[in-house]
């Protein structure tokens, strides 16, 4: 892909993601958890302001309170289905290069594999600090970190195991049986930890979103998935002129 | 004409024959290799029969075993010193400890950490002797392989796991009742050890050939084995805790190691025609 394309798409990325990170905190409704009651006494006009009653119970003013952490709701799980995407696709490179041995294909898979670290690392770093803020503690063994977590040592098994190797053909061999094997499991963890009894329980507000937090949720995530691909394009890139270079290299007796 | 050709086929004939019926003592003479190509070769079994040479190869692994009886060995003592360390790490816990609710996965990770080791030997035996070439030089399918040596770990990895949990009642459960059935727990070792065999084989062929070896067998094989572990675990504590709801919990676990067992063996046999090629 020519070099202008794969900057206009991180700057559309750029772009989006921004836009997305405006709309979450300034267009976007909270999403409420729980009420807090006041005094009505101590409430005067000035204090109202853009946080409204919702009712009176005796000498009290109810208010809602506003979760501001889950904001990181429109970042998180982008990131999380962004990195699905791209590990898919690195399944797939793997696949093809197996079935026709071309090592474009397990250049490919490579990339894309380091692409869905990024993503992984990225959805743990944000799904930690969630965690946190939710819940008040940096982990929980709770099935969605569970297997996410188990993603994030498939996909650093991955890099290990082509390390490990020295023979070029053997290495790309290994690699893409791991990639698709990887790939195959990743699901199958979630599923499993979402069946298996546990003993905390699943606490996500994933209710409906409205208007303007389906629209910031939809941007984000389409931000994302190109930035993923900017980024992807962009190492694509970089692999082609190494490979330009090398043969310039052997070309010259150097 | 009758020439060479024919008194070769003559005594590859006589050796399969042979070796076909000695008992296991009686085969010392037949190097692992020459029973695999001799299977594969020998005219009694001109079209390549997979049964024939599941068999061989199977009958290669075992015999193997049983005259050492290495793989057994280093593996129940690997699982009762970790048993041993399970004891050091839960005196500290005290007496009223209650160790039902863990007892489950206690077992299940010494049976993990025993799996890698033995999953990692077998096929160093291989590479050390030079099997695997010869393997792969005579006209056996690669899918064969596969099974045949699944198999072997298969039978080795849930004859020390049936060894070993005798010692774990000993240990641990002595004068605590179990919930369920104890039998129960039977099956749950056969889907675990299923996909332990199946999924370690695929991987151990892997990391056989690499700079890692054993480290990397269980970088590789740890987070893959997480879905299969968490159901087995769950339908153990089952059986050993008992309740409301176990029977369930059992049957939920063992259907859902059982789909996992079935997902990872059919890719495991699909691919390991690339891997045991590179």
């Amino acid at each position: 892909m020519r070099l202008v394309w794969i900057r206009a798409a991180i700057v559309g990325a750029v772009v989006l993601t921004t836009v997305a990170f405006l709309l979450a905190f300034f267009v976007a409704a909270p999403a409420p958890f729980g009420e807090v009651r006041i005094p009505a006494a101590q409430v005067s006009g000035a204090q109202l302001g853009p946080n409204q009653p919702v009712g009176v119970e005796g000498d009290n003013m109810v208010f809602l309170r506003w979760d501001m952490g889950q904001k990181i709701f429109y970042f998180h799980v982008p990131v999380a289905e962004a990195s699905f995407l791209v590990f898919l696709f690195a399944a797939v490179y793997g696949g093809l290069f197996l079935a026709k041995r071309d090592r474009k294909w397990d250049t490919r898979s490579r990339i894309a594999m380091e692409v869905t670290l990024f993503f992984v690392l990225l959805t743990m770093v944000t799904g930690v600090i969630w965690t946190k803020w939710a819940w008040g503690v940096w982990w929980q063994w709770e099935p969605r970190l569970t297997t996410y977590f188990i993603m994030t040592l498939l996909v650093v098994a991955y890099f290990v195991l082509r390390n490990s190797v020295e023979d070029e053909e053997r290495r790309a061999t290994y690699a893409a049986v791991f990639a698709i094997v990887a790939f195959i499991d990743a699901p199958i963890s979630f599923l499993i930890t979402r069946v298996l009894p546990s003993t905390h329980p699943v606490v996500f507000k994933s209710g409906g979103l409205d208007g303007w937090q389906l629209a910031t949720f939809i941007i984000a995530q389409l931000g994302m998935l190109l930035f993923g691909f900017a980024v992807y394009e962009l190492r694509l890139h970089e692999e082609r002129l190494g490979e330009r270079l090398e043969v310039l290299k052997n070309s010259l007796g150097g | 004409m009758a020439g060479p050709s024919d008194r070769v086929d003559e005594a590859a004939v006589r050796a399969a024959e042979a070796a076909d019926a000695a008992s296991p003592s009686g085969r010392e003479h037949v190097e692992p290799y020459e029973a695999a190509a001799l299977a594969a070769h020998s005219p009694v079994a001109a079209s390549p029969n997979s049964w024939r040479q599941f068999k061989a190869i199977l009958r290669k692994d075992v015999s193997m075993e049983l005259r050492t009886r290495e793989m057994i060995t280093s593996m129940g003592l690997y699982a009762l010193l970790t048993m041993v360390v399970y004891a050091v790490a839960l005196n500290a816990a005290g007496e009223g400890f209650d160790i039902l609710p863990i007892a489950g996965g206690l077992l299940w990770a010494a049976f993990t950490f025993m799996s890698l080791l033995g999953l990692n030997r077998s096929l160093v035996h291989e590479q050390d002797q030079g099997c695997l070439e010869a393997l792969l030089l005579s006209p056996v399918d690669r899918p064969i392989i596969f099974f045949a040596k699944a198999s072997g770990n298969f039978i080795f990895v849930s004859s020390v796991e049936l060894l070993a949990l005798p010692f774990f009642y000993f240990f641990f459960l002595q004068g605590k009742g179990f919930g369920l059935n104890p039998l129960l727990i039977i099956p749950v070792l056969v889907v675990g050890t299923v996909g332990i065999a199946g999924v370690g084989t695929l991987l151990a062929t892997i990391s056989v050939n690499t700079r890692g070896k054993d480290f990397l067998l269980a970088v590789l094989f740890i987070p893959l084995m997480f879905p299969l572990l968490a159901s087995v675990v769950s339908a153990t504590s089952a059986v050993i805790m008992g309740g409301d709801g176990s029977m369930t919990q059992l049957w939920q676990g063992l259907a859902l190691a059982a789909g996992y067992d079935g997902i990872m063996l059919v890719a495991a046999f699909g691919l390991y025609e690339f891997v045991i090629g590179a």
